[in-house]
């Protein structure tokens, strides 16, 4: 059936088609058709940001959350550069984002015209396809391009830059009725065989998972193969969540704040299966010196990873469900106890990240418990998200969603509101430092004007508390342009109309965490911490797993 | 790994973000190239970019796999300098003033380049393959006042292979 439509209704229509039923954005001049034509379209709820960062990340935040494409809408020039760091964050993290800007009307390109921006060549090394839609007649196929691109293979922003004069148009149009390319299935048995080989040899096998693991939804696959070989798991920090943190078989995470006795063994791993990572330079440290006795057997769809970072024994290119799938079927059952063993003897005693009252595990074990361990929690960049990362346990898969790769600032509250959108009716925790909540703390109004509940929690220990970690370790202790000063939260969120408390000592936590859950709506917790906690232990950037820096008695000089 | 040059050769979709992904690739390394060479290829709707790119190895492997993932990139290969031999056109106008005009001739016969067309003072003169900066030296002495070269046309060296490449069916071990 074929109708007549502008182009700006042909965008609704193809987002529709979809099944996306949520968008972000900021409309403005170069996109004002598209904005017209949307309430024709009730099926797209909007989602007014308050600055275009915000709708990129909330984007990403929906997309990994909802494992659909999350899509944000901005006009031209200021606009579309806003979007910028939102897309390089979903870039390094493979989340599927849409995002589609307004581009001042062809006639006007290329002659400097208000609000024009080559947006296409600004995002160019930072999304998997762009396009910048020349007529009519091409949208509806860039849409599906640039919709499926997004989603296939390996998940990654994308961009389509409509002129508004091409918003306008009128064309024809059929809607589509192809469903999406299928994946060619990967003919992997002689590398499966080969791993099988080296793990059945193998005196101290591991298995490393990351983001990948989560994307595929290969949890009950890489639970069976660890279980069915006795093999430890550690999760990277994208990977977190992907396996139970309560299973006798999880170690933790790896790397620059991987816990000693995860690091030592990956050092003295003989054979390690890594599944869906990309050994990132936070997870190895000096790649020189990352487990220098272990054969890698490296499971991964993007075949650019495997050899990138590591050298690899086996490398085989493919879904990391399905391979793994593969792998448990060809693995022969075995047991690793004296390796386990080994492993515990590595490890350190618990120690809390610093001796004052309301330490990060204090407030993170209050999450979890006033939950039930039901929630997502969404955490921004810095201290605050390794505590995370190190501390929450865990128990549902997808639950912990963080900027990676680009360690954005600024992303846990926006992500989190559309974690929400893709979540309705769960809880859900943006959890910030105080520097990276001000970065974006103006969506408090978004929250408020959509109706979404997010609950904010903010880390406040005066400091930009990483940098200054690092000042104190590796810069004399000069503590240069980090002390942060911060506005009073709570009356901060009362402007705003959210609830909000501020929790001094360990005494109130569960009230008041408890408290926040309830709010039906959108709610904030300061919780001031010591100002100098830091993150233990820690690999020096650029040095080996072997040679961590670990916590001293309370008390004792620091490192 | 010392850095050497590669010889690469990339064959994509012909549409110009397409041939700016693919420099983007290589132009985020920062890396030492010459000779880019672009043009259409015997495949219809595909152009061939020919390049040098100075790297260790594993920095080349790296830039084929993300050159291979990019987006309209059908096809990519890395050869070392040693098995790709490296052609190319030359166009030049040179001085052939009539007391020198004969030499110029011989010069260009020598080199088996082509007159395209001769005024009264000079001549214009295509010159293939891979002796263009020789003709080019040759001519230097009566004047080169313009000229115009095309980047590398690459071809795999007698009985080599790409030292680094990947089809589909390959599998990676």
């Amino acid at each position: 059936m074929t109708e007549i439509l502008t182009g700006a209704q042909i965008m609704c229509r193809e987002l529709a088609a979809a099944g996306i039923d949520v968008i972000f954005g900021y409309p403005g001049g170069a996109i004002m058709p598209f904005y017209h034509a949307l309430p024709e379209y009730p099926g797209l709820r909007h989602i007014l940001v308050r600055h275009e960062q915000a709708a990129a990340h909330a984007a990403d935040g929906y997309a990994r959350a909802s494992g659909r494409v999350g899509v944000a809408v901005a006009t031209s020039g200021p606009g579309a550069t806003n979007l910028v760091t939102g897309i390089a964050t979903a870039h390094m993290d493979s989340s599927p984002v849409l995002a589609i800007t307004g581009q001042v009307g062809r006639s006007m390109i290329g002659r400097d015209a208000f609000q024009e921006t080559d947006v296409i060549g600004l995002t160019l090394p930072i999304t998997k396809y762009s396009h910048l839609v020349q007529d009519i007649s091409e949208l509806a196929d860039i849409m599906r391009t640039a919709i499926a691109v997004a989603q296939e293979g390996r998940p990654g922003p994308v961009l389509v830059d409509v002129p508004k004069d091409v918003q306008n148009q009128k064309a024809p149009y059929t809607p589509p009725a192809s469903a999406p390319r299928p994946a060619s299935p990967a003919d992997a048995a002689d590398g499966i065989a080969q791993a099988a080989k080296l793990i059945a040899a193998a005196e101290r096998p591991l298995v490393m998972i990351g983001h990948g693991v989560i994307l595929s939804g290969a949890y009950a696959e890489v639970r069976a193969l660890a279980e069915k070989t006795g093999m430890p798991v550690i999760t990277t920090l994208l990977g977190i969540s992907a396996f139970p943190e309560s299973h006798p078989l999880h170690l933790g995470m790896p790397g620059m704040h991987g816990e000693v006795h995860v690091n030592r063994a990956i050092q003295h791993a003989d054979v390690i299966v890594g599944i869906g990572l990309r050994f990132d330079d936070r997870v190895t440290g000096n790649v020189a010196g990352f487990a220098p006795r272990a054969k890698i057997i490296h499971l991964e769809l993007d075949r650019a990873e495997i050899g990138k970072n590591v050298p690899v024994a086996v490398g085989i290119v493919g879904d990391a469900r399905e391979l793994t799938r593969q792998l448990v079927a060809a693995v022969a059952p075995r047991r690793c106890g004296p390796w386990l063993a080994e492993i515990q003897g590595f490890a350190r005693p618990k120690v809390e990240s610093f001796s004052g009252d309301l330490s990060p595990e204090a407030i993170l074990g209050a999450i979890h418990e006033t939950t039930g361990g039901e929630c997502t929690i969404v955490t921004d960049v810095g201290q605050h998200q390794m505590w995370v990362a190190k501390h929450y346990p865990y128990r549902r898969a997808n639950t912990h969603i963080t900027s990676g790769g680009l360690g954005t600032m600024g992303f846990a509250v926006p992500a989190a509101m559309g974690v929400h959108l893709a979540r309705p009716g769960e809880l859900v925790w943006a959890i910030s430092g105080d520097g990276g909540f001000q970065m974006n703390m103006a969506e408090m109004a978004t929250m408020v004007q959509e109706g979404l509940s997010v609950k904010m929690a903010i880390f406040n220990n005066g400091y930009l508390g990483m940098v200054r970690q690092w000042q104190q370790f590796f810069h004399e202790k000069r503590y240069s342009s980090t002390p942060i000063w911060s506005p009073d939260y709570v009356k901060l969120a009362d402007a705003y109309g959210i609830p909000g408390w501020r929790v001094t000592d360990r005494g109130q936590l569960g009230d008041v965490v408890s408290r926040a859950n309830a709010e039906p709506g959108p709610a904030l917790v300061e919780f001031v911490i010591a100002q100098e906690a830091n993150v233990y232990p820690m690999i020096p950037p650029g040095g080996s797993l072997s040679e961590p820096i670990e916590a001293r008695p309370a008390g004792a000089p620091a490192a | 790994m010392p850095a050497a040059f590669y010889a690469v050769s990339v064959l994509f979709d012909d549409e110009i973000l397409t041939f700016n992904r693919v420099i983007g690739v290589v132009r985020r390394r920062n890396l030492e190239t010459k000779e880019f060479g672009v043009g259409p290829s015997e495949r219809a709707g595909a152009l061939r970019l020919t390049f040098f790119v100075q790297a260790d190895e594993a920095n080349a492997e790296r830039l084929l796999r993300q050159l291979e993932k990019t987006h309209g990139v059908r096809h990519a290969a890395v050869f070392t300098s040693a098995e790709a031999v490296a052609g190319g056109v030359t166009l030049v106008k040179v001085n052939a003033r009539a007391h020198e005009r004969a030499a110029v001739l011989a010069v260009l016969s020598d080199y088996q380049a082509s007159v395209v067309d001769e005024g009264p003072e000079t001549v214009i003169a295509v010159g293939c393959g891979q002796d263009a900066a020789a003709l080019v030296r040759a001519l230097e002495p009566f004047g080169v006042l313009e000229l115009a070269r095309s980047g590398a046309l690459l071809r795999r060296a007698p009985r080599s292979r790409p030292v680094l490449t990947h089809s589909p069916s390959e599998a990676v071990l």
